[in-house]
């Protein structure tokens, strides 16, 4: 086969994958701090698909990309203050079961509001059409997509390992009592986390919509792929949820070129095997969630 | 008189008033009408209270668990239209392949616990999930399987029963229950169940106290697997059919969501406590309520903010 045919796919893989990245970012940062499996996590990304579709029509795209992830957020802060906070230290499966049940009422919150069949949203005039990059002509939206994508990336990044606010949150996942101890003021830095992570799933939500389309059910299609991801990138870790959401979304993407049937299977193969090789995924390490 | 009182509750066994429900219940005018719920409410029994064994005795939150009762479903229903179309022999396989995916994925899970034990079964129901879905040639893809009849059991020449009739049905059902939910009793209240219940309060002190608290996970894990392998397979002849949906995400909440519900941290008929108004209600409120995914998500959010000891925790407190 051709290196020509293989290319867009692979391109098409690294988009999707950093799309994921970012949804796995925030879903691992929850994860860490709170000890909470947000299942409610797809759900908020298909808010910000929604809010952004809405937005954009009465402004324009940046509209859109500021402020529905900041709406999200918000939404984001209501259910951590509202439910999520009153499971904290319980066992994980409280907080699995209490947001899987928030997962459906924002699914069904959304048809009720926006009707239950889907919409496709065209990419803003700037990026819209091809671009020609020498060895083949790709779309304009996806780099900017990619683009934006690796830019929040490395902005968490940064915000976790080179700000104070970080430090304290690298900390609250690690031992919550000392960081309370230290005169931290824990749930007011939880429900932060809470809203970041939520606002994460909206951004996601709002750059992808115009690739995947949007329906009610949008969220599950990126909520499934990020348990794979942090489970096979290592739970708890910032680059394995990077990287992990690099291999699902570039292995889908060739799989799609070469064994289409098989496209939906293959990140569950891989982390079969990478979980046969690393009991604790690719970056995991020994960590207190364990115990 | 207190003394007879005490005789009276000693021979009482709590599974006798438990069976002798599920036995009069087609003969209840009004609710025996609703035969084929109540078959349903049977399967989802046997597969809750089988689910509490990790749950509620080991403590390990598996939330892939509608995997094994799907593979199940799907074991019997393929075994019927490739294989041998029987009753038997289709049921027995549905366990088998259920077991051994339960085996498969225990090897995985079973030396984790807490959030690591519920994201990596999330993970692998889901690809199974894929599997049913993708796997036309086998599986049927979207479309499912269909036709699968229920044919007659007894013995050549000397009786035989058609299971078609759902009464005949429910009772074949009834009888799997009778035999799991004592299996299963007798398995959380055996030395075996009791280390189960060891880890569940302190894995590292069990470790330490020199029992092999990974294998007595997977082999809790497995024990599961067989009975929502058995669930499944009986799913599939009350149907007549195999879909997707039997192996969806879904599945796996609901059977977390009936054991919380219920009781199941708590109680032994928690689960089926549980499994009876969850699936009553569902099947009430989703005919009648264009909006019931809503209702349905408080539902689990409100309990778990509000009763996560469950109904028959409830009524355990008040007693104290």
């Amino acid at each position: 086969m051709e290196i020509g045919v293989v290319l867009p796919f692979l391109f098409n893989g690294v988009v999707l994958g950093l799309i994921f990245a970012v949804v796995a970012v925030g879903f691992t940062l929850i994860l860490g701090v709170m000890e909470v499996i947000n299942f409610a996590h797809g759900g908020l990304f298909a808010l910000g698909c929604y809010f952004a579709f809405t937005v954009q029509q009465m402004t324009n795209f940046w509209g859109g990309l500021i402020v529905a992830p900041l709406v999200v957020g918000a939404i984001g802060v209501l259910i951590e203050r509202s439910a999520v906070r009153k499971i904290y230290g319980e066992d994980p499966l409280f907080g699995l079961l209490m947001t899987f049940g928030i997962y459906f009422v924002i699914e069904e919150s959304i048809r009720i509001v926006w009707g239950p069949a889907g919409y496709s949203v065209t990419a803003p005039p700037f990026v819209s059409g091809a671009i020609n990059l020498g060895f083949m002509y790709y779309s304009k939206y996806r780099l900017f997509l990619a683009l934006i994508s690796v830019g929040v990336i490395i902005g968490v990044w940064i915000f976790l390992e080179k700000t104070p606010y970080g430090g304290v949150i690298k900390a609250g996942a690690v031992d919550s009592e000392m960081v309370m101890a230290l005169g931290h003021n824990l749930p007011k830095l939880r429900m932060f986390v809470f809203g970041f992570g939520a606002a994460l799933a909206g951004i996601a939500g709002v750059i992808a919509a115009p690739i995947w389309g949007i329906r009610p059910t949008v969220g599950v299609e990126v909520l499934m792929p990020s348990f794979v991801i942090v489970v096979l990138g290592g739970i708890g870790s910032f680059w394995g949820s990077v990287i992990g959401g690099l291999l699902v979304g570039i292995s889908t993407s060739l799989m799609v070129l070469f064994f289409p049937r098989a496209s939906d299977i293959i990140p569950y193969l891989l982390m079969t095997i990478i979980l046969m090789l690393r009991p604790r995924g690719l970056m995991g390490e020994k960590s207190i969630l364990e115990e | 008189m207190p003394t007879q009182k005490k005789s009276l509750k000693i021979s009482m066994h709590p599974l006798i008033p438990f069976f002798i429900i599920f036995a009069v219940l087609p003969y209840i005018p009004f609710l025996g009408e609703y035969l084929s719920l109540w078959i349903e409410v049977m399967i989802w029994v046997i597969f809750a209270i089988s689910f509490n064994i990790l749950l509620g005795y080991t403590g390990l939150p598996s939330f892939g668990q509608g995997a094994f009762f799907g593979i199940g479903a799907y074991g019997a229903a393929i075994t019927f239209l490739r294989l041998v179309k029987g009753v038997w022999i289709p049921i027995i396989v549905g366990i088998i392949v259920a077991t051994a995916a339960a085996a498969f994925v225990g090897l995985f899970v079973c030396r984790k616990r807490g959030i690591y034990f519920a994201l990596i079964t999330i993970a692998f129901s889901q690809m199974f999930f894929f599997i049913a879905f993708r796997w036309d040639e086998v599986t049927g893809g979207e479309t499912g399987l269909s036709g699968i009849d229920r044919l007659s059991i007894g013995i050549p020449r000397l009786f035989s029963i058609d299971l078609a009739p759902l009464l005949n049905y429910y009772y074949f059902v009834f009888v799997f229950l009778v035999i799991c939910t004592l299996l299963i009793w007798r398995i959380v209240h055996s030395p075996f169940g009791r280390v189960l219940r060891a880890i569940k309060e302190n894995e590292v002190r069990a470790k330490y106290a020199g029992y092999n608290t990974s294998l007595y996970k997977w082999v809790a894990f497995m024990i599961s697997g067989i009975f929502a392998g058995a669930a499944g397979a009986l799913y599939t002849l009350l149907i007549n059919s195999a879909f997707s949906f039997v192996l969806h995400w879904t599945q796996s909440g609901d059977v977390v969501m009936m054991t919380i519900l219920g009781g199941g941290l708590v109680n032994f008929f928690g689960p089926a406590v549980g499994a009876v108004i969850f699936i009553t209600l569902r099947d009430m409120l989703s005919a009648y309520l264009r909006q019931w995914l809503l209702v349905y998500g408080l539902i689990f959010t409100l309990v778990v903010l509000f009763m996560r000891g469950g109904i028959l925790g409830i009524f355990s407190k008040r007693r104290r």
